[in-house]
């Protein structure tokens, strides 16, 4: 058993969701990124570390890379993540507080997902706190999305985050000479954002290769220089490894400025399975229990090797300007 | 762990103990015969799946070592949650009040003992986990005399960079002087500390350190092991709980309080007991001690022969050959 190390998902796991879910691969993107969203944001207002809400996101993409989407409501899944996990951290938070948190981000007080963001007048907050039944049914579903998550992952609730590797790694590195602050905060950057990234990068790659990456990023931004040696090896990350990361965590940030157009297209405010239940109908009056995983055989190879070839090209394009 | 199970799978026997978050009860596989220890686990209304169960399971599954309890299943229904484990006969602390002399164990039976338990020790913190919470109810022993850690529910797993850890651990009496004084930051040695009290406890059949608060617990142990100073122990006003008023007590010798320790025995016991938590022996360490050495098998005759030999060579190899793990499954 090792604490610096996660358990990844399988090829076969990630090719099944993607393709035998009775959902569209955009809608499940939606609802991913919606929901860590939400996750990031409900940490935040909750006052949790970085590290839990970090924690968090990774178990909720645990759990959907086994569980089919529909089988409870997205939010109540966010915030049983983040309960389970402040739990059993330093910081737990009551069940009061979590249902508080999400009650005001799913309202229409909340800018969340609501364009044009506008401040809310300030009575509408009041009108935001839950009925004592309305709490009583919400808390009775965080308990049984948490026993449902907890048996989806076998109990492997612990995740270890890149984070202080990267801090760890880049000591060792001096820095790469420049100001502290300066490169550690884009590392950090790179390593929160990819939490979000639809290709689950927290579920594909090792802790330390995920450091390596973001560090290989900043350093680029900030134009830092990077040893001439394949330093990476050090820190046991190969460059096939390495190449597919660094262009897997730049790319998330413009999937996710579509995504923050895209998502408040489908609704307003946070996705629900009723938001995505109503978007299937428009497609096709497609009702959400038919598959549409029609196979594409021989089609999807060929994707998946232009894929290889155009990150092997950007990596060694990258390396040129190094 | 498949959750396909259903808890009427187990025949349920008698009760063998409440625990802090559960209580446990003999069981038998209807389907194999198999007895088991069953630990049911009330899910709380109001805050679901306790967290001590959740990381008891998470490490458990993880942990498979012939000093480690084992743990074969889990069993989730709505409203409880189940834990098959390993049956054993008792713990350490019914077994000394049962077999003992007045609660005293016999040398060589301590001496396995202490030796089955530094093994669970090393298992876990090689696998970087910390129990927290070392005592003789803790400690479970088969008819076999073999020794197993159990409860899990305190401990945690670390990796760097050390996080601080909450000070609310380890039962009072076993309890690290470090952490006694405010340390968040303690390590594997606090283990190392409980398994000292233990081993001091099953000598004399008493408590070494039954303080009643945390205060209390602190003056037990300087009046045996002297009032530690900033000089004897660098960064110790800096503790949360460090006092000024502290009275000065003089070290004891170990060996004239705890008279039915041999020499080697004072020795090992004297590297476990050390107040700064990084003078204390690891785990690793304190197995290759010399009061090991006359570990003998109390097995047949020609494998005893066999094993003197070479028992200062391979103290630990030889002793193994007492619990193997086929006999162990013989009753399954």
């Amino acid at each position: 058993m090792s604490h610096m190390t996660n358990p990844l998902a399988t090829p076969d796991q990630l090719y099944q969701r993607r393709s035998f879910s009775s959902l569209p691969a955009e809608l499940q993107d939606a609802i991913i990124f919606s929901s860590q969203c939400l996750t990031q944001a409900a940490g935040v207002l909750l006052q949790l570390p970085q590290s839990a809400t970090a924690q968090a996101n990774v178990i909720l993409a645990r759990y959907w890379l086994v569980e089919p989407f529909m089988s409870h409501e997205f939010s109540d899944i966010s915030a049983a993540s983040l309960y389970l996990v402040a739990k059993l951290g330093p910081s737990p938070r009551s069940p009061r507080d979590i249902s508080n948190v999400y009650t005001y981000l799913l309202s229409p007080a909340s800018t969340l997902f609501r364009s044009p963001p506008s401040l809310p007048p300030l009575r509408s907050i009041t009108s935001t706190t839950l009925s004592e039944s309305a709490y009583q049914a919400f808390h009775s579903r965080i308990l049984a999305a948490e026993a449902r998550i907890l048996y989806a992952l076998s109990f492997n609730t612990h995740v270890s985050l890149p984070h202080p590797l990267a801090v760890t790694y880049l000591q060792a590195m001096d820095f790469l000479g420049v100001r502290k602050e300066r490169i550690a905060k884009r590392v950090l950057a790179y390593l929160n954002t990819a939490l979000l990234s639809p290709q689950m990068l927290y579920l594909t790659s090792q802790p330390n290769a995920l450091a390596v990456a973001a560090i290989y990023n900043a350093a680029k931004d900030v134009g830092a220089k990077m040893p001439e040696c394949e330093w990476w090896e050090v820190f046991d990350v190969d460059r096939e490894e390495l190449g597919f990361l660094v262009v897997g965590m730049r790319s998330v940030e413009g999937w996710a400025r579509k995504m923050r157009e895209d998502v408040p297209r489908l609704g307003q405010g946070m996705i629900s399975r009723r938001t995505v239940e109503e978007e299937m109908e428009k497609k096709r009056g497609l009702g959400v229990g038919n598959g549409s995983g029609g196979g594409q055989g021989g089609g999807e190879l060929d994707v998946e090797a232009e894929m290889a070839r155009k990150m092997d090209e950007k990596m060694a394009e990258m390396e040129g300007v190094a | 762990m498949d959750g396909k199970r259903h808890p009427s799978s187990f025949q349920q026997l008698e009760k063998l103990g409440e625990g802090t978050y559960a209580t446990v009860f003999k069981g038998r596989n209807r389907q194999t015969g198999e007895l088991v220890a069953l630990k049911e686990i009330h899910l709380d209304s109001e805050e679901g799946t306790p967290s001590t169960a959740i990381r008891e399971i998470s490490l458990m599954k993880e942990l498979k070592h012939e000093n480690i309890v084992a743990l074969h299943d889990v069993i989730h229904t709505e409203n409880k949650l189940m834990l098959v484990f390993e049956y054993m006969d008792g713990d350490l602390k019914r077994y000394m009040d049962t077999q003992g002399d007045r609660g005293a164990l016999k040398p060589m039976v301590i001496k396995s003992f202490m030796y089955q338990l530094l093994k669970g020790i090393d298992f876990c913190h090689k696998n970087r986990v910390l129990h927290r919470d070392l005592k003789p109810q803790n400690l479970l022993i088969n008819s076999k005399g073999s020794l197993k850690l159990g409860d899990f529910g305190l401990a945690r797993a670390f990796g760097i960079p050390v996080n601080t850890f909450s000070n609310e651990v380890v039962t009072l009496w076993y309890r690290a002087p470090d952490v006694l004084l405010g340390s968040r930051t303690y390590n594997t040695s606090i283990d190392i500390w409980s398994a000292g009290c233990i081993m001091a406890e099953m000598f004399t059949g008493r408590p070494l350190f039954p303080g009643t608060t945390n205060e209390d617990q602190i003056v037990r142990i300087f009046r045996i092991m002297g009032t530690p100073t900033e000089r004897t122990w660098p960064g110790l006003t800096s503790f949360p709980e460090y006092k000024t008023t502290w009275q000065m007590y003089a070290t004891q010798n170990l060996s004239s309080i705890l008279s039915q320790i041999d020499h080697a025995g004072i020795d090992l016991i004297s590297r476990m007991l050390q107040l700064r938590p990084e003078l204390r022996i690891s785990a690793h360490d304190a197995l290759q001690h010399h009061w090991f050495n006359d570990l003998m098998p109390q097995q047949p005759q020609q494998q005893q022969h066999h094993q003197q030999q070479q028992p200062m060579m391979q103290p630990h190899r030889g002793y193994q050959q007492t619990v193997p793990s086929q006999q162990n499954y013989e009753s399954y």
